[in-house]
């Protein structure tokens, strides 16, 4: 058998009802009142107010060592609280990537100094962080980055451009990838910078969305001058340490999660209309064997694997869930999409921002080309 | 996998490709996995069952193993005689019951012609019955057995209450999770030998990625098929019966016909082995309730639930 998924479902976690209960006791409290829309691909949804009360709560960097703020809990319990956190629509992205991306990967690769640092902050919820990945010249094919470090006496002096940088007029730090060896071709030459956003020669401009809303960023650096310390893991490292970054971020619930809260409307609105209630069947029926198969991706990866080809497909069919979601829903619901209803308000929503889910963090056809790895065609 | 489990699986996949005849299986106990061992059976759960019922949909085993397993193991304090002949599984019914006598129709019954007896649910009543009055021989998309059974004034015994399409659901989702994977598998070798262009099909982007997208459906369908057995074992399924049977359909939907586009012509033929995977699976749509059925169960819990009670009662049943 061509098995590229032979994962089993994962095994009920210890204490998960009382964990879920004190989340949801959480939620309850601080889950701030506001527009519905907010409550839409939450974790694209800025709040440091909430991040901060989460952190204080214990919620952020739980698998971290306590040493650096962090909680030392079990990875399928922070997998717990994040589904939950998404699944009510609590708006965490201020501090998402810090925990999900930034953090780990000082943990795995980062000096003694910079986890002290950043971590403590990452972990409190006030210390965010964006991803320097992209640029002008580097989407899809990453191995194209041509924003470079030049060694200095003490230190590095930065100059280029990053692109669609989610988030970075929030954060504190950027975790860059810059070419350090001149004249250095592709995956070679890379290396990975933590970089403080207010270290002058940095320029950050916004890139406004199809809807209006303020999410990306344009980073340019002119001879931005850091020291030796803001290097991250081996110099020339960078491409192997940004592939196990990814590699964390393809199968979360994030990945299927997106457009919940327009479910959860229409399943409060749906009544004993016939039509609607089949199609919430056939959209629960995605939605239970998503979560099954992300969190059969997370007990995999809680176990030290690393599962790349499942997080790719988790992702690739997490990505289609959430974006037929609501074109399922609009297929149905008659409704004037100028309506006032938090129902019709997250459907015009979701209609104007899903087509961004199959693109961030790897496009379908990346995804796509993974898994046909995994099948031995490439 | 257990031991038992894994020792159960050897054996279902030597003996399934040999076309075993009913008899063969019967002594090799499949039909009695889910039997308890005190009343002669393997006393195995419904993980065991569905990894089993895996192998048959793999192999296109044109036996009906899954319905008997089901047909065997819900009658509470039957005996079966082991008279060497099927017990049949029906789940469409109309007729009446009364005074222990049964006279009426069961419907799209697997296999029926060749049962010695037959368990049918009446309104949720597990009627057991013997050998038919009278048979109407219909088949399957699959050209596999699929009649219509008539009684008149027949003995007719309770054995208890359950719901035997959502069983019989079970069968075919599981059965569905190795067929699908199995025409993954022809399709993967297939891209891999067959030279156009120049080159393997497998080097062509449009293929790679047309087949990334059939393995990503067989993979949710493995994992519905596997979650399910879970929930059946952690003592009810009301849930992920409907959910999973439907998450089978659509991946059966989109999955044959990128097994058959990615085969060509060759695919199509009587002689090449895809189409006992694809054929049985386009039939086995319509078995036990199709996605019109589910899609109304299912949509009715959530909507009974509420928006965030459907997050609580996956969750909940998830944390079994």
């Amino acid at each position: 058998m061509t098995a590229v998924f032979a994962l089993p479902p994962a095994p009920p976690l210890a204490g998960a009802a009382a964990l879920r209960a004190a989340i949801r006791g959480f939620l309850a409290a601080h889950l701030p009142p506001g527009d519905a829309t907010r409550r839409a691909n939450s974790w694209s949804v800025a709040d440091a107010d909430f991040s901060r009360a989460l952190g204080a709560a214990g919620y952020i960097g739980m698998v971290w060592p306590r040493e650096y703020g962090g909680h030392e809990r079990p990875a399928l319990e922070r997998y717990l609280v994040l589904e939950e956190l998404l699944a009510a629509g609590a708006p965490v992205g201020a501090h998402w990537i810090a925990d999900r991306q930034t953090g780990p990967l000082l943990l795995r690769y980062g000096t003694e100094a910079q986890r002290r640092k950043y971590l403590p902050g990452m972990a409190a919820g006030t210390l965010f962080a964006c991803i320097g990945l992209s640029e002008p010249g580097a989407g899809s094919d990453l191995a194209g980055v041509r924003s470079r470090a030049e060694k200095i006496p003490g230190g590095w002096r930065i100059n280029g451009q990053k692109l669609w940088t989610s988030g970075a007029h929030r954060a504190h730090a950027m975790l860059a990838l810059l070419r350090s060896e001149a004249g250095s071709e592709r995956g070679a030459g890379l290396s990975q910078f933590l970089i403080d956003l207010d270290t002058p020669g940095i320029t950050i401009r916004p890139v406004i969305d199809l809807t209006g809303a303020h999410d990306f960023n344009e980073v340019f650096f002119d001879d931005v001058l850091v020291g030796d310390e803001a290097l991250v893991g081996a110099e020339g490292n960078g491409w192997a340490q940004v592939t196990a970054e990814l590699a964390l971020e393809r199968s979360g619930p994030e990945r299927y999660l997106s457009s919940h809260a327009l479910l959860v409307a229409l399943i409060d609105a749906a009544g004993d209309n016939p039509v609607l209630r089949a199609t919430i069947g056939q959209l629960t029926a995605e939605l239970w064997t998503l979560r099954q198969m992300s969190l059969a991706t997370a007990a995999k990866l809680a176990g030290g694997e690393d599962p790349v080809v499942e997080a790719a497909i988790v992702k690739d069919l997490g990505n289609d869930f959430e974006q037929r979601v609501p074109q399922l829903i609009q297929a149905v619901l008659d409704a004037d999409l100028d309506g006032s209803t938090d129902l019709v308000r997250l459907l015009a929503h979701l209609l104007q921002v899903s087509p961004s889910f199959s693109l961030r963090g790897g496009t379908r056809e990346i995804l796509r080309g993974i898994i046909a790895r995994g099948l031995g065609l490439r | 996998m257990s031991e038992m489990r894994a020792q159960l699986v050897a054996t279902a996949e030597a003996l399934f490709p040999t076309a075993p005849d009913w008899l063969a299986l019967a002594d090799a106990g499949f039909p009695f996995l889910l039997v308890s061992e005190r009343q002669g059976g393997f006393g195995g759960d419904w993980g065991d069952a569905e990894a089993i019922l895996r192998v048959a949909g793999a192999t296109a085993l044109a036996q009906p193993i899954g319905e008997a397993m089901v047909a065997l193991a819900l009658p509470e304090n039957a005996r079966w005689p082991h008279d060497g002949r099927l017990p049949a599984l029906a789940a469409q019914v109309e007729g009446v019951v009364s005074a222990d006598r049964f006279t009426g129709v069961l419907a799209a019954v697997p296999w029926g012609r060749a049962a010695g007896q037959v368990l049918a649910d009446c309104n949720g009543r597990l009627l057991l019955l013997p050998a038919a009055d009278h048979v109407a021989e219909g088949s399957s998309p699959a050209g596999e057995p699929r009649d219509t059974l008539h009684y008149a004034d027949a003995p007719a015994q309770c054995v208890g209450h359950g719901e035997l399409k959502a069983m019989g659901a079970f069968v075919r989702v599981a059965q569905s999770a190795g067929a699908l994977a199995a025409a993954l598998d022809l399709a993967v070798a297939h891209v891999n030998t067959r030279v156009q262009f120049g080159k393997p099909l497998a080097r062509l982007q449009a293929v790679q990625q047309a087949l990334a997208v059939l393995a990503s459906e067989a993979a949710a369908l493995g994992m519905a098929s596997a979650a399910l057995a879970r929930a059946l074992d952690a003592g009810d399924a009301s849930f992920e019966i409907p959910a999973a049977k439907l998450r089978a359909n659509l991946a059966i939907t989109r999955g044959v016909a990128i097994a058959h586009q990615v085969h060509g012509a060759i695919g199509f033929t009587r002689d090449y082995p895809l189409h006992p995977f694809t054929r049985r699976l386009m039939g086995w749509r319509s078995d036990f309730g199709n996605d019109a059925f589910w899609a109304d169960r299912l949509g009715t819990l959530a909507v009974t639930a509420g928006g965030a009670g459907l997050w609580a009662d996956i969750t909940r049943r998830g944390d079994r």
